[in-house]
């Protein structure tokens, strides 16, 4: 999995490429505990090709640990297959889904 | 279920209290009890202020009672149906075979403005 | 043009409890899902592109809809949070919202319309911003008009109720029968007027139909029944003999016994509701309300097969060590059991297990954890069939902890949970959220995979 790394306002915008699964989850957690926690940061995944629960769950970890630092996570740009994922587990419930990423990192 | 004698009126009253649901466990128990009440008299009421929920066997206990009650020349009237269980008596067209009263008072009231036959 | 839908769980929650499994998107209003209200009306207004935004699951509303093909429109969908306010739904939906004029409805409305009034003209030159509004919900829309125009609306062609409770709903589907069959496309074959008749409806000559009536696909009306007047019937209805329906909506799979009168009233499987007081009651005899949706058995039975035959190879496994270790850690007090009632996969139905939890003293508890020694007495639960050998973790009935809600039809317990095999955090939501991939991705050799992936975190 590939992933690019841009600044836009205070949020730092993390492209993703490839597959979001156990093998390559924790790379997202390494690159992710890089950043500063206080960090906001808005997740692309327009180029995510294959999404399962363990790259969910370390959304989902991303996620709570950001929480308690009183910073965002933000996901924008989901295509059809990560979409489904997020609908069928109804861990939409959990974040704030931009069809854009220029409007995530906005507010 | 709890049967009293109510004498306020010029021949007795038996009152008879249905509490919780009347269904296949125990409408038997009904029916068995309902012959032993019949045999003090012949004016009955259920009073149904307390009765949650009753099923097609329930019904048929009572409509059997009714039955019965006719047959001894009487009558079966029915008080306080809770909206659950007026429903039911809609729902299979049994309301139409009963008399019912808000309450039991009224109930036994009109035993003695019109005799049974 | 474009169509924005936003809806929010908390104003259709109520329909969940009255009709369990139907998405309230997709309830029908003589007998046309709600949600294809929504997409006429936004066709009306020359819309290309809807989009349906909910903070609730809208996997039902996508299987029925999918991308809008059937109506020539495209339709996608997105979600939000509880709290949002329309402007941020706005902003999560800027892409769909770029470019175009977009109509935003928003909440749980019924759009009184008239097919033959022209909103895509009346829509194309109204100004920006909220448009109408009944409390509850409104419609707005943004962008600048086309063609600007100085005629004032007048009489606006629509109008909006909020379906709030279930009298509206009864009230509202009373209308459209009585005084809008003309304003709205409805299905089904319509020789005269007033009467909409579904495909394979079977009426014998002794029963008894009167106008206005609607009747879905699918229905078997038995000898001397008696549909009267103001009614509509679902698909897949049997009204057996001699019944009389009369001003009362009879939802789809639903089973009618003989002699019955449905007066002014609901009938949705074995329910049956009074729509003006609200008062519902469970038939619990089959024979005169029943539901008559189909089970899906046989997808569970290989899997419960499976699960079994495991089971029964951990119990070989594990019975040595059990044998072993279970007195030594009885008489140490390092086997603590708990009783308690579970929920089952079924709703409302409870069963009770005990949970083993042991200590953490010595090399011996070690060794028990570590072989989930815990789990041994739980794995014939499997093989009766309560539980399943990996699932949701099993919910205490308990109204402090998580509630299953209706939606939920994932849940089946196990004696291992898919958030032991995943790692993941086993706290409320985070879990159900592993336990609904799983509902969908499980097979029974990957749930095999799983139970062995289960055994070996646990030790760690």
């Amino acid at each position: 999995m590939n992933i690019s790394e841009k600044n836009i306002n205070s949020y730092t915008i993390l492209s993703l490429q490839g597959i979001l699964n156990a093998s390559s989850a924790p790379q997202l957690k390494t690159y992710i505990a890089g950043l500063p926690d206080a960090q906001s940061i808005v997740v692309d995944l327009e180029n995510v090709e294959f999404l399962d629960s363990s790259g969910l769950g370390a959304l989902v970890g991303i996620a709570r640990r950001k929480k308690t630092s009183n910073a965002v996570i933000k996901l924008a740009r989901m295509n059809e297959r990560v979409k489904k994922v997020f609908e069928i587990t109804q861990a939409y419930t959990l974040f704030d889904i931009y069809d854009d990423v220029s409007a995530a990192a906005e507010a | 279920m709890i049967f009293h004698l109510d004498n306020s009126t010029s021949q007795p009253v038996g009152i008879v209290i249905l509490k919780k649901r009347i269904d296949a466990s125990n409408s038997s128990e009904l029916q068995k009890a309902f012959a032993h009440w019949l045999q003090q008299t012949n004016r009955l009421v259920f009073d149904c202020t307390e009765l949650d929920f009753i099923d097609s066997s329930g019904l048929g206990a009572i409509v059997s009672c009714l039955r019965k009650t006719l047959e001894h020349h009487g009558d079966l009237k029915l008080a306080g149906l809770g909206p659950k269980v007026a429903m039911v008596f809609e729902l299979t067209k049994a309301k139409k075979l009963f008399s019912i009263f808000s309450d039991s008072s009224e109930a036994i009231q009109s035993f003695s403005v019109v005799d049974p036959k | 043009m474009k169509t924005l839908i936003v809806i929010k769980k908390q104003e259709y929650e109520w329909l969940l409890d009255l009709f369990p499994g139907v998405h309230p998107l997709l309830l029908p209003i003589c007998n046309k899902p709600f949600i294809e209200f929504f997409v006429d009306f936004s066709i009306f207004t020359g819309s290309n592109a809807i989009r349906i935004v909910s903070d609730g699951p809208l996997r039902d509303v996508e299987r029925y809809c999918e991308n809008g093909s059937r109506w020539g429109v495209e339709i996608s969908y997105g979600s939000m949070l509880p709290a949002d306010e329309l402007h941020s739904v706005i902003d999560k939906n800027r892409r769909f919202c770029q470019e175009e004029r977009v109509v935003i409805i928003s909440g749980f409305l019924f759009i009184h319309y008239d097919k033959k009034s022209d909103y895509a003209s009346l829509f194309a030159s109204l100004p920006s911003g909220e448009l109408f509004s009944c409390g509850r919900g409104s419609i707005s829309l943004t962008g600048t008009p086309v063609v600007e125009t100085n005629t004032t609306t007048g009489a606006s062609p629509f109008s909006l109720t909020a379906l709030d409770s279930v009298g509206k709903y009864y009230r509202l589907s009373m209308d459209i029968l009585k005084n809008g069959l003309t304003r709205y496309v409805l299905p089904g074959y319509s020789s005269e007027s007033d009467c909409y008749i579904g495909r394979n409806v079977v009426i014998p000559k002794s029963a008894e139909i009167k106008k206005p009536v609607i009747i879905g696909n699918n229905v078997q009306i038995l000898s001397n029944s008696v549909i009267d007047k103001n009614s509509v019937i679902g698909s897949n209805v049997i009204i057996d003999r001699e019944s009389v329906i009369s001003g009362s909506i009879v939802m789809d799979n639903t089973y009618i016994g003989e002699h019955l009168e449905v007066k002014d009233k609901i009938a949705a499987g074995n329910l049956l509701i009074d729509p003006e007081s609200g008062t519902t009651i469970v038939m619990e005899d089959p024979h005169l309300l029943t539901s008559m949706a189909q089970s899906k058995v046989a997808g569970t039975l290989l899997r419960r097969v499976v699960h079994a035959l495991a089971a029964t190879l951990l119990i070989i496994l594990q019975f040595l060590p059990w044998f072993l270790l279970r007195p030594i850690l009885g008489i140490q007090g390092n086997w603590k059991r708990d009783k308690g009632q579970y929920h089952t996969g079924l709703p409302g139905k409870a069963f009770t297990m005990t949970k083993t939890t042991i200590g953490n003293n010595g090399p011996l508890c070690a060794i028990a954890k570590a072989l989930s020694l815990d789990r041994f007495p739980l794995l014939f639960r499997v093989l009766s069939g309560k539980l399943l050998l990996i699932g949701s973790q099993p919910v205490l009935i308990n109204p402090a902890t998580r509630v299953i809600p209706n939606s939920m039809s994932g849940y089946r317990p196990g004696v291992f949970s898919y958030a032991e095999a995943e790692d993941w955090p086993e706290i409320g939501i985070d879990t159900e959220i592993v336990e609904h991939y799983y509902a969908v991705h499980g097979n029974p050799l990957k749930d095999i995979a799983m139970t062995q992936k289960a055994l070996f975190n646990r030790t760690h």
